[in-house]
């Protein structure tokens, strides 16, 4: 599954968002997803894609595809290959 | 003073016994109890293993997003919200939204989010913490969800005073009623402790009832000599409160006339009553309602079932009611119900109301041991039935000391 693809289906069962609704140029304010609703997301996404998000997540995460980039951004640089190289990497419990 | 009768034209519950005031009442008369052994892991808690519960799962009302926003106490308190106004057949979007208003009373809040996020940070030793934590947790959470969800922009209240917390809540939406400031008011009690941080700290007071090992649902047992203490219960009650004259303008059906309201304070100890001050309140809801005692026709009485509580009640309803106190049929609705805390007063006022409506006194269940500190009439023979009531009295006293009675008349 894709990132965008397993996005989506967060966003559809946890959102309660509709599928079609969910294409890469939707907005998420206009989806209703507010500022809390994003740190809710980014649980999600710590969870389904093994990733440990730090504090300070980007404020220019717009669209589903704008979070798509920081998805596959963060899987680059915390990867097993990546996460023996640096601290501070290890999956968050 | 008073301007304006107010009128009680909805009555909604969300409570253990009942999603319907018919139902409450009928399992009220029949003498049932819903205290019951709680679901594990609750009943790990030692010294608090029963409760009384509502059957309610919020996943069938509520969508995954807003679930994540609304604690139980919020869940419970919209749903019977949602049913007085039903009751009630108001469209708030037809009325002037800035003089309608919302009063809420809680005494534990948003326990169940308050518990999960403790249990997260020092259990697990995580750092996500939900973000919704506060907006779960916060005490006015519940009454700021029933406001929104009729759009009323009018005062939005929510009165903490322990286990009067929502008679208090009645009583303060019926004095802006009665002054003209408002026309409308939602008002009503919401409570959900049944969390195991909470269930704890009540174990670790001690005033809990001992679990009747052989029947459960028989611990609570107000006004016995073997009484143990109190059992902790959740749900939510909600009345709408209006003007006497508008709502008979609207063909509004009444249900009753909310005549009268007494506060007063007891300040010896953080925890213990007296019947001064407890008689004080009674007195002062009969001013208001300008009634004297032999007016009252029932009294549900607070009754939590505490050693302390039932003698001291016992003595206060003798300073007020006087040599005729022996024929006021006086109930605790407590033994079947539980304690619902913060919700108990708006809970036990519409029991009250129903009563009036009906003709019926529920009864006082689990009485089976005399006590002579607690020598009044206490219907623990069973409910009864074709009584002409005119008028009742709902008690609610509270730890903090804040007692606040309600009297309740039959609408002509």
């Amino acid at each position: 599954m894709s990132t965008l693809e397993t996005l989506q289906e967060i966003l559809s069962c946890e959102f309660d968002l509709k599928p079609a609704e969910l294409s890469p140029e939707a907005k998420l304010a206009q989806l209703g997803v507010d500022s809390l609703e994003v740190l809710e997301l980014m649980f999600e996404i710590e969870d389904r894609f093994a990733l440990k998000i730090k504090d300070d997540i980007p404020t220019n995460l717009v669209t589903i595809d704008d979070v798509v980039q920081y998805i596959d951004s963060l899987l680059a640089q915390q990867s097993p290959a990546h996460a023996a190289a640096g601290p501070g990497l290890a999956p968050f419990k | 003073m008073t301007k304006y009768r107010v009128a009680v034209t909805g009555l909604g519950v969300a409570a253990p016994l009942g999603h319907s005031v018919a139902e409450l009442f009928t399992n009220l008369t029949a003498g049932r109890s819903a205290i019951q052994v709680l679901p594990a892991p609750l009943s790990d808690v030692m010294h608090a293993r029963i409760g009384a519960v509502v059957e309610f799962d919020g996943r069938a009302h509520f969508s995954t997003p807003r679930l994540r926003m609304l604690d139980r106490v919020s869940q419970l308190a919209l749903m019977a919200a949602q049913r007085a106004v039903a009751d009630a057949r108001i469209d708030f979007a037809a009325q002037s939204p800035d003089r309608c208003g919302v009063f809420v009373g809680t005494g534990m809040a948003g326990a169940a989010t308050t518990d999960e996020g403790y249990r997260l940070l020092y259990g697990e030793q995580s750092d996500r913490i939900p973000p919704y934590t506060v907006l779960g947790a916060m005490t006015n959470a519940a009454a700021a969800w029933v406001g929104m969800e009729y759009g009323i922009t009018g005062p939005n209240l929510t009165y903490s005073t322990a286990c009067s917390s929502s008679a208090v809540a009645l009583g303060e939406a019926a004095r802006r009623v009665q002054s003209g400031e408002t026309e409308v008011m939602l008002a009503g009690g919401a409570e959900a402790p049944l969390t195991p941080g909470v269930l704890h700290a009540w174990g670790a007071m001690r005033t809990l009832a001992t679990p009747d090992e052989r029947e459960p649902s028989a611990s609570c047992r107000p006004f016995s000599r073997n009484r143990s203490g109190l059992v902790l219960a959740e749900g939510a009650a909600f009345v709408v409160l209006e003007q006497w004259q508008r709502a008979i303008a609207r063909g509004a059906c009444i249900h009753a006339e909310l005549s009268g309201y007494g506060l007063s304070t007891d300040v010896v100890h953080i925890t213990r009553p007296t019947p001064e001050g407890q008689a004080r309140a009674m007195r002062a809801a009969l001013l208001s309602a300008r009634r004297q005692a032999d007016a009252i026709d029932y009294v549900n009485a607070h009754g939590t079932a505490t050693l302390q509580n039932d003698a001291v009640e016992t003595s206060a309803l003798k300073q007020v009611f006087g040599a005729r106190v022996h024929e006021v049929p006086i109930s605790s609705t407590k033994s079947m119900h539980g304690h619902l805390l913060g919700a108990a007063g708006a809970l036990e006022f519409i029991i009250a109301v129903a009563s009036l409506e009906r003709g019926t006194v529920p009864p006082t269940m689990h009485l089976d041991a005399p006590d002579p500190a607690c020598d009044l009439d206490y219907v623990s023979e069973g409910a009864r039935t074709g009584l002409s009531l005119r008028a009742a009295m709902s008690n609610s006293f509270a730890f903090g000391g804040t007692n606040a009675v309600l009297i309740a008349e039959k609408a002509d």
